[in-house]
């Protein structure tokens, strides 16, 4: 990763958790910007989605099977979100500096696959 | 300890009668006044007791301000942290405080109905708030335009009490949370914007509505004003307390008569908070604003001491297997995730711990929380967490050498 930081596109991936089937697709399509976990459920890189990925980012969102994944305005976080529970300490792994997405051009072809377990 | 929501007659005598309530409170002032309420609420600066411990007057003016007259108000009682007894002890000795300020609040945030969302399994504090009703109904001088209360009673679920799985359960049955946006004030029951306030804060609306703002500010000794109601158990006495935010860990423990040696371990919060050790943690003050920036939380009042007698591996793998269980099943990481992470607890605490149990359970703490619709993934991590570092010399125990240090009557190093 390189010191630069890339242009903000002032837009974040959101994920609808209860509808995440983990299906992959998202981080097939957008590896720079959500891996998947072990047991393949995505976890999106904290920050907004740079300039350059936002066109990538597009399809990750419409390529998703169950519409789980979508773009928004960041700013969309300000009103208050009462919930139970506390806040937490703070995540070290999360909250530090840049964002950690890589300033590479996006290079993969996307491919479908297909997964005969997932059929509905 | 100052009692305030809980003045009068002590809470074990049950239910406070309509007449009773009066007199000693008197009504709730008039028109007017009352249309002063969310601002009074806002410079009282009372936080919400349900656990996140939200501004209510913002809360309040978020709702009323979309509402157009047409909202929904509903009292949350669901209280479905096992460690917490306050809200049922509230509803269930103060019927009419709650209910004053479930009128107050519709009122105030153009509600055409009300809901009190009771946990079921409280049967004392639904049959209080059943009969305070009735005893509304036959005694017409309130003050109040007359709002439609019914009673909801969620199904026994630690994740009932979250707002929106309290909105979907009284729209569908279904005391489980929805995916936010749209959040309850914005969208709610019946579509319509929500307020979904815990039953101690409206209690202590309805008090702040007769007494004002200045009144509930005298309360307090650290920065948080007011007074709260806390769950203490561990001690000689366990029970439900109304303290002085601000009271410290260390004076609490005095009162409740904890036998444990001072510095021992106390988890905060409940299930969803965290676990403190030693001498500067007993002498935080109970106040959510010290707390939060402590890295720990009040939550929903709960002070549970552990004692220098338990194993807190035990305990902790205890508490995430009660979580894992407690999962709606709606979300992958909350699904899988809790359930690996009681699992490898499970297997620690027994002396069964595979090699990479213990660091698992590190890497899990940190990589769950934000990752589910509700908060429950975010809870159970931050306790598993903190009981990671509380406990350390007991977990590296476990998991190393198969061998629990308070079993083997080996001091705690606490910390």
């Amino acid at each position: 990763m390189s010191g630069r930081r890339p242009t903000d596109s002032g837009l974040r991936l959101e994920i609808d958790r209860i509808a995440c089937d983990a299906y992959g697709t998202c981080a097939e399509l957008l590896p720079e910007g959500i891996d998947l976990d072990e047991w393949g459920y995505p976890v999106i890189a904290p920050g907004n989605v740079p300039v350059h990925l936002v066109d990538l980012a597009r399809r990750a969102v419409d390529a998703c099977p169950v519409l789980a994944l979508r773009l928004v305005k960041a700013a969309s976080a300000a009103a208050p979100a009462p919930q139970p529970g506390p806040v937490l300490a703070p995540r070290p792994d999360r909250t530090e500096g840049t964002p950690p997405w890589p300033v590479r051009p996006p290079s993969r072809t996307p491919k479908r696959r297909p997964d005969p377990l997932r059929q509905r | 300890m100052t009692a305030r929501v809980l003045g009068g007659p002590a809470p074990a005598a049950g239910a406070e009668s309509l007449a009773g309530h009066r007199s000693r409170l008197g009504d709730l002032p008039g028109r007017t006044e009352r249309s002063r309420i969310i601002p009074m609420l806002e410079s009282s600066g009372l936080l919400g007791r349900g656990g996140a411990g939200f501004p209510v007057g913002r809360k309040w003016g978020s709702v009323a301000g979309r509402s157009g007259g047409d909202a929904v108000m509903l009292a949350n009682g669901a209280e479905g942290e096992p460690l917490s007894h306050k809200d049922r002890v509230l509803m269930a000795s103060r019927p009419h405080l709650v209910i004053d300020g479930l009128e107050l609040a519709a009122e105030a945030v153009g509600a055409r109905r009300a809901v009190l969302y009771v946990g079921s399994e409280h049967a004392q504090a639904r049959a209080a708030l059943e009969r305070a009703l009735d005893e509304r109904d036959a005694s017409r001088s309130q003050s109040l335009p007359r709002v439609p209360i019914t009673i909801a009673a969620p199904p026994v679920s630690y994740v009932a009490g979250e707002e929106s799985a309290a909105v979907h359960f009284v729209n569908a049955g279904d005391a489980r949370p929805t995916t936010v946006p749209p959040r309850p004030y914005e969208k709610g029951v019946g579509g319509k914007p929500t307020l979904v306030q815990n039953v101690e804060s409206l209690a202590q609306a309805a008090l702040i509505a007769r007494y004002g703002d200045d009144w509930y500010r005298e309360a307090g000794r650290a920065e948080t004003p007011g007074t709260a109601l806390v769950t203490v158990t561990g001690g000689a006495r366990p029970g439900v307390v109304e303290i002085d935010l601000g009271t410290t860990i260390g004076e609490l423990a005095e009162w409740a008569g904890v036998p444990a040696a001072a510095g021992s371990p106390v988890l905060l919060g409940g299930y969803f908070g965290g676990l403190v050790a030693g001498m500067d943690a007993w002498r935080l003050p109970l106040d959510p604003a010290v707390l939060r920036r402590s890295g720990t939380a009040f939550g929903a009042g709960v002070v549970a001491f552990m004692g220098d007698e338990t194993c807190g591996v035990t305990t902790t793998a205890r508490i995430m297997d009660y979580m894992a269980g407690s999962s709606a099943a709606q979300c992958g990481p909350c699904v899988f995730g809790l359930r690996a992470i009681a699992d490898a607890a499970a297997r620690i605490a027994t002396g069964q711990a595979r090699q990479d149990d213990l660091a698992r359970l590190r890497g899990w703490s940190q990589s769950l929380a934000g990752r589910g619709a509700c908060r429950l993934p975010d809870g159970t991590t931050g306790l598993l967490a903190s009981s990671l570092r509380v406990y350390e010399a007991d977990w590296t125990s476990h998991q190393h050498h198969r061998r629990c240090l308070v079993r083997h009557g080996m001091a705690r190093a606490s910390a």
